[in-house]
Parts: structure tokens; C-alpha cells; sequence
């Protein structure tokens, strides 16, 4: 296969169901040869599906030792294999970026004769691209389960970020989906490099979860289990920048039978535990068809994905915790309502929230109010009070807001303050959430982590 | 009461603000040229003058804030209508209120300009993703030129981003609908008017980098996953002009935007 038109179609086919494609979390300044990184990240094109394209997602090769059943590339899988070289990868990348179509690179692969083979392949095209072209823009690297510690810790050297595939929520599917990836293979990498981070002091955690907090503490370090030495020893800090912009994950949803409450739990979990940046979640689409999965002509399940989604940011972003999410005997999100509006309707007793009293915890948990919404409520709230108009500007969405707050002690919400009545009104005035969304990376990255530049910049100068 | 005229420039719109307060105070301030005469009021065409714009820029900075400053200028790039009501409306109570003005997030004044500002932010981050090149020239080092028509006039807001990650890169990011474009070598940039005139022909490789990436750019999609209006929506379709991968043909001379053929 010498032919680069065919390589690079087959290669970025057998990564389009990668989900990550943030380029958040880390700024670096121009080397003095080609690059920088923005703390924003930033998307470049958006591809047919609506997803966002910042980065060059591409598998190294896709030739594959595994037979994992819900894999395109699978090895008794009919496809036509392809394998970068190190150079022609390289120098996609270096005219890519010239021409700003990407903000940098997104390597995965496939396995290739063993996990340490294809990791020292990658090794030796971040290498080349990092140091013989003095690349200094975004490097996401995929870790492949099984990889040895000393190139995990090398690839995170020249990568700014890692992930390693949960690839499903529970270890029976697994062993029955992909029964060469041990769950301890997957796993002994992410911590690993939740504890190298810990070790540079460098451990941010997801959203705002541990906001103020001091996680990069010895009391977080992680067991190995598998009795392998953690690779930096405890007392070398910051020699150098190991994966600054943190590390993620990926789990497939509706390939096995795990419910919503299930993958919330995992994925609190691995907040939890591994503190890591974000769990992304990707809607099972037949590509296979085998007696183990659900069947080829069932529709991506993209509602589903969405509603985890932002179950997702109500735990990174809002303080809530899985069990309010979905508690006992809630397998499932409501399809018609967001998760925040379901909690409150379950939580009818904590509201109406006074708008102009309420804590910043407080604030976060009403429907209808987001993350910038309660900023702005804060900052204004020191000079003036809250009227009920000031609300639309200040970009709260009212159609959610008006049953569960007052302003000034006045309430603008239905007669009867009732959970029935209160979804029925939600819905006839559109307060669900719009179906044309589903299937997208619905905030992008820059908009999720980070406040617009000029509510930043305000909140600098004026407290 | 009157309607202030200007010449379009910042300085110029800055000087009506002086007149303001100075002379008689204003019933709105308009750009000198597109003015319709209202049939109550009468009107003044200013003069710009650069020390009594001097004067407001400062009282600004000091009186209310270095952002608010910047605030109003990014409302003066933008394409909002009556940005310069906006921006006057805004001066008034910035100057009663001091620099918690950017607190007031829900008063209608703040509101038009936060919205405004918005929007040109907005498309200054998105620029710095949709900004495509294209090499142009023989040899080693080509230039970089890129073709954009902004809502705004934001091109100036590109030039720190593009200098440092293209330190070692020629480029010319040429605004169309302005007829101007920001051209930058060596880390270092100028604003200058401009027509594609003198630009050299297209890179020996220009071609088979854009196949590749139209290539790369319809491979990614998930056919099962397509959805159009989710697409549009972060890309709107007034941008596609300028974008290498949404032609349906990559050919050099076949896209009427760039200058092939002009020279």
C-alpha cells in the first residue's frame, strides 16, 4: 500500500469512532520552530456528522492482532489494512498544520504484532515530529492496553494528552466483547499516569470537581495492583511536561446491556478515582454484525448518548452526584426532560430558589441556569439586585427557570407548584431539549471548560 | 439635542464623544456617509480630532476601565447596527457608574454592547480555526495566503495568534470584503490595504496537500451519524466559500476566491 490518498482514507475511517477531539487544557508558546497550543483549544472544521475536526485523527496502522467483536478492524474482519510510516505521517501533519486545517495531531492504532511494537512505532513519529521538526501545536496519544510502562511514560512526554479505552461500562461485556483486552491491562496505565501527574503536581481533575482543592497529594496515588513500579519515583517534580493537558477516556454505549445508571456510576467512578480531564461516550453503530451485539439495523442510540452527556456535565460542572442523577430504581435518564429538570422535579421540596440569596451551589442546580448564568447572577448581585427581566439577558433559559425560583420573593411559575403540572408546562412551551441536537459533541470544548474571554477578563478586574 | 456625523474611523467616533460632553450633547452619532437626515434635529458633521479623541480614550481608561476600553472598540469593529449609539449609550453610564458597568449583566445598555462584543469574539475564535492557507510561490519558503470576509472587521485580532505559531512562516490573511489584509513574516505584522494582484502563483504541492485533506475531511464523517443542520450550525454556510474542504472540487482554478487568474 504505497499509495498516500488510500492510506490516509483507510486510516482515518478506522479512527472516525475515536471521540475526542478536544484541544483544551494546555497553552505553550511558539519553540522557535512551528506551533503553539491555546488554553481554549480550538476546532478547525466540522465534518458532515456535525462533529468537530481539530485535530489529524488517524490510526498509525490498522492491522490488528485482536478480534475484539464491535471493531471495524477487527483481524478476521474482511478490510483493507494500511500502516503510516513514521515519516509520511509526520510531514501530513507538518503541511496540515501550515495551512491551518488542524490544531495538531491525534494518533491511535490498531495492534500490531504486540502492544509494545505499536507503541514504540508511535513513539518514533511523536519523537520525530516533536524534535526533528520542533512541533510545538496539540499531540493527543491513544494508549494501548498491555503497553509497558516505560513507553507509556515516554509517548507521555511528547504527547500533551493521553487516553487509555474503557471501550465498555462493566468487565462481563468486556470479556465478552473484547476478551483480549484485560480489564487490569486497561487499567494499570491510567494509573500510571494519574500518578505520574500527581507526581509533577500537575492533576487538575474533571471540570470544576475539585475545584480548590489540593488532589495532588500522596493520599491520591494510586496502587499499581499488578505489582508494577510506578515509573517516575516519588520526589521528582516537574522535570519535565508529562501529558499537561491531562488524560481521558472512552466507553461504547448501547453495544451491551449496561443501563444509564450503570455508565453514570462508572464514569463518577473514574472521576473519582483517576480524576481524570472527561469521559467521552459514543452510540454503538453496527458495523459488524455478530450474534453478540444488537442487531445491524438498529439506529444508533444518539438520544441515549445525549442524555449522558449531560448527565456527564452535571457531575464535572455542577456538583451533582450519580445517585441524584439516577437514583435506585432509575435505570434510565428521562428522554423527554434533561437530567436537572428531572432532579428538581423528584426535588420539588429544595425550591423555589430565592435568586437573589442563593448560594453559588444553589444557583448551579436550578433548571434552566448554566455555569455563565450563575457567574453573572453573582457579579451583578454586588452591585444591584437580580430583577426578574435582568434574567433573560444574563442568559438564563425562563421556559426552565420560572417554576423553580423567585425574584424578590416573587414567583412567576405555575398555580400548582406540582411536579405533573410543572413537566406538562416544560414541555408544551419547548423546555425539553431540542432533538436536532442529538449526535453532537453538543458544547464544544473551548465553551465547556472555559468562560468566554471577556467574562474572564472582567472577572480579573473586578473581583 | 443633535446628530453627530463621523468619519468612520475610532478617533472619529471618539471625537463625537467629546462633543458630547463638550459642546452640545447628542442625539446619536452616525457614520458621515449612508446618513438620512431625520426631519426633527438637526445634525453636525465633526472633524476629527486626534487630541480631543486622545482625551475620551483616556477618561475611559481611567474613569471607567483599560477593559471597557477594549470593550468599545471591539463594539467599533463589529457589524452590529448602531454600534455607535451602542457604544455612546454605554459611555454614558460607564461614566456615572465607574467600572462595575461590566457587572451590570442584566441592564439593556450593558446588554447591547456584552451581545455585540459577543459576537465579534465569537468570530475571531472561530476564524482562528476557519482561517484555511494556501502556499503560494516556488522554493523553500512559499507565503501562506488565506482569503476570509468576516462579518466584522476582526483581522487585526488574528495577528498575535497567527505570529506566534507561524513565527517562521510568511502569511497574508486578506480580507475581501475590506480590501485589506494582515500580512505578517518573522513574527512580526502590519495591516495594509490590499488586492491579490502580486501574488505568485500556487506551490508546486499546494494541490495534493488540499486532496489529501478533502480526503481526510469526508473519510472522518460517520455516515450513520449525519446531520447537516448540527454541521451548519457551528459552520455556518457564509463561511464555506473560503474553506478548502467544503468545495466540491479542489482544483486550483476552479475557485473564484482565489486569485489564480487575477494576474
Amino acid at each position: 500500500m504505497d499509495n498516500i490518498y488510500e492510506k490516509l482514507k483507510i486510516l482515518a475511517d478506522s479512527a472516525k469512532f475515536d471521540v475526542s477531539c478536544s484541544t483544551s487544557g494546555v497553552r505553550r508558546n511558539n519553540n522557535g520552530r512551528i506551533g503553539n497550543t491555546q488554553m481554549a483549544g480550538c476546532c478547525h472544521s466540522w465534518s458532515a456528522d456535525g462533529r468537530c475536526i481539530s485535530l489529524l485523527k488517524v490510526l498509525f496502522t490498522n492491522k490488528c492482532i485482536y478480534n475484539c467483536e464491535y471493531c471495524l478492524n477487527k483481524r478476521t474482519a474482511d478490510t483493507q489494512r494500511a500502516s503510516f510510516e513514521p515519516e509520511e505521517l509526520v510531514q501530513l501533519v507538518i503541511e496540515f498544520y501550515k495551512r491551518n486545517y488542524i490544531e495538531g495531531l491525534f494518533l491511535s492504532s490498531a495492534v500490531e504484532v504486540s502492544p509494545d511494537h505499536t507503541s514504540e512505532r508511535i513513539l518514533k513519529a511523536l519523537r520525530l515530529l516533536r524534535k526533528d521538526y520542533g512541533f510545538a501545536g496539540y499531540i493527543h496519544a491513544k494508549i494501548i492496553p498491555g503497553t509497558s510502562p516505560e513507553l507509556v511514560h515516554a509517548i507521555g512526554l511528547e504527547a500533551d494528552r493521553l487516553s487509555v479505552n474503557a471501550e465498555l461500562p462493566s468487565r462481563q461485556s468486556l470479556s465478552l466483547l473484547a476478551p483480549q483486552k484485560k480489564p487490569e491491562h486497561i487499567f494499570a496505565p491510567m494509573k500510571q499516569i494519574t500518578n505520574t501527574l500527581i507526581e509533577n503536581r500537575a492533576l487538575v481533575g474533571p471540570g470544576t470537581m475539585f475545584k480548590g482543592l489540593d488532589i495532588n497529594r500522596e493520599i491520591n496515588y494510586l496502587d499499581p495492583a499488578d505489582g508494577r513500579d510506578i515509573i517516575p519515583r516519588p520526589g521528582q517534580r516537574r522535570t519535565s511536561e508529562f501529558a499537561p493537558a491531562g488524560q481521558t477516556t472512552q466507553m461504547i454505549i448501547g453495544a451491551d446491556d449496561s443501563s444509564d445508571r450503570d455508565i453514570i456510576k462508572v464514569s463518577e467512578k473514574i472521576y473519582h478515582t483517576f480524576k481524570m480531564k472527561r469521559v467521552y461516550y459514543s452510540a454503538y453503530i453496527p458495523v459488524v454484525s455478530s450474534p453478540l451485539l444488537p442487531d445491524a439495523l438498529t439506529a444508533p442510540p444518539l438520544s441515549r448518548e445525549h442524555r449522558l452527556y449531560q448527565a456527564d456535565w452535571l457531575l464535572r460542572f455542577y456538583g451533582f452526584d450519580s445517585e441524584e442523577i439516577l437514583p435506585q430504581g432509575y435505570p434510565y435518564l428521562d428522554t423527554e426532560l434533561d437530567p436537572k429538570v428531572s432532579w428538581a422535579l423528584r426535588n420539588l421540596h429544595l425550591f423555589p430558589v430565592e435568586i437573589n440569596k442563593a448560594s453559588r451551589e444553589e444557583l448551579l442546580r436550578i433548571p434552566g441556569v448554566g455555569t455563565l448564568s450563575v457567574l453573572r447572577i453573582i457579579r451583578q448581585r454586588k452591585i444591584s439586585a437580580v430583577k426578574y427581566e435582568d434574567l433573560k439577558r444574563i442568559g438564563v433559559v425562563l421556559k426552565r427557570a420560572r417554576h423553580f425560583i423567585t425574584c424578590s420573593g416573587k414567583y412567576y411559575g405555575e398555580r400548582n407548584f406540582l411536579p405533573e403540572n410543572i413537566k406538562k408546562e416544560i414541555l408544551q412551551t419547548g423546555g425539553g431539549t431540542q432533538m436536532s441536537m442529538f449526535g453532537t459533541q453538543l458544547i464544544p470544548s473551548h465553551l465547556a471548560s472555559e468562560l468566554p474571554i471577556s467574562e474572564r477578563k472582567a472577572g480579573q478586574i473586578n473581583g | 439635542m443633535v446628530d453627530y456625523l463621523y468619519d468612520g474611523t475610532f478617533e472619529g467616533l471618539l471625537t463625537c464623544i467629546y462633543h458630547n460632553y463638550y459642546g452640545e450633547r447628542a442625539s446619536g452619532i452616525f457614520p458621515a456617509s449612508g446618513y438620512q437626515s431625520h426631519m426633527l434635529g438637526g445634525y453636525k458633521e465633526t472633524q476629527t480630532d486626534e487630541k480631543k479623541a486622545d482625551r475620551v480614550y483616556d477618561a475611559v481608561a481611567r474613569r471607567i476601565s483599560e477593559y471597557d476600553l477594549g470593550r468599545i472598540y471591539k463594539v467599533f469593529v463589529s457589524a452590529v447596527p448602531e454600534k455607535e449609539n451602542k457604544i455612546l449609550n454605554y459611555l454614558r453610564l460607564g461614566f456615572k457608574k465607574g467600572s462595575c458597568i461590566s457587572l451590570m449583566h442584566g441592564d439593556p445598555v450593558v446588554f447591547a454592547v456584552q451581545s455585540a462584543e459577543k459576537k465579534v469574539n465569537n468570530e475571531i475564535h472561530r476564524l482562528k480555526g476557519l482561517v484555511r492557507f494556501s502556499a503560494m510561490g516556488s522554493g523553500e519558503y512559499p507565503v501562506y495566503y488565506s482569503s476570509v470576509e468576516p462579518d466584522n472587521d476582526v483581522i487585526q485580532f488574528l495577528a498575535s495568534h497567527f505570529c506566534d505559531r507561524f513565527k517562521n512562516q510568511a502569511f497574508i490573511i486578506h480580507d475581501k470584503k475590506r480590501n485589506k489584509a494582515l500580512i505578517a513574516s518573522g513574527g512580526s505584522w502590519y495591516i495594509s490595504s490590499f488586492f491579490s494582484r502580486e501574488l505568485p502563483p500556487f506551490s508546486e504541492d499546494e494541490q495534493k496537500f488540499r486532496d489529501l485533506w478533502k480526503k481526510y475531511f469526508d473519510s472522518i464523517a460517520i455516515k450513520e451519524r449525519t446531520n447537516a443542520r448540527c454541521q451548519k450550525n457551528f459552520m455556518p454556510v457564509r463561511y464555506w466559500k473560503h474553506l478548502t474542504e467544503m468545495q466540491p472540487r479542489t482544483d486550483l482554478d476552479d475557485r473564484e476566491d482565489l486569485p489564480q487568474g487575477m494576474f
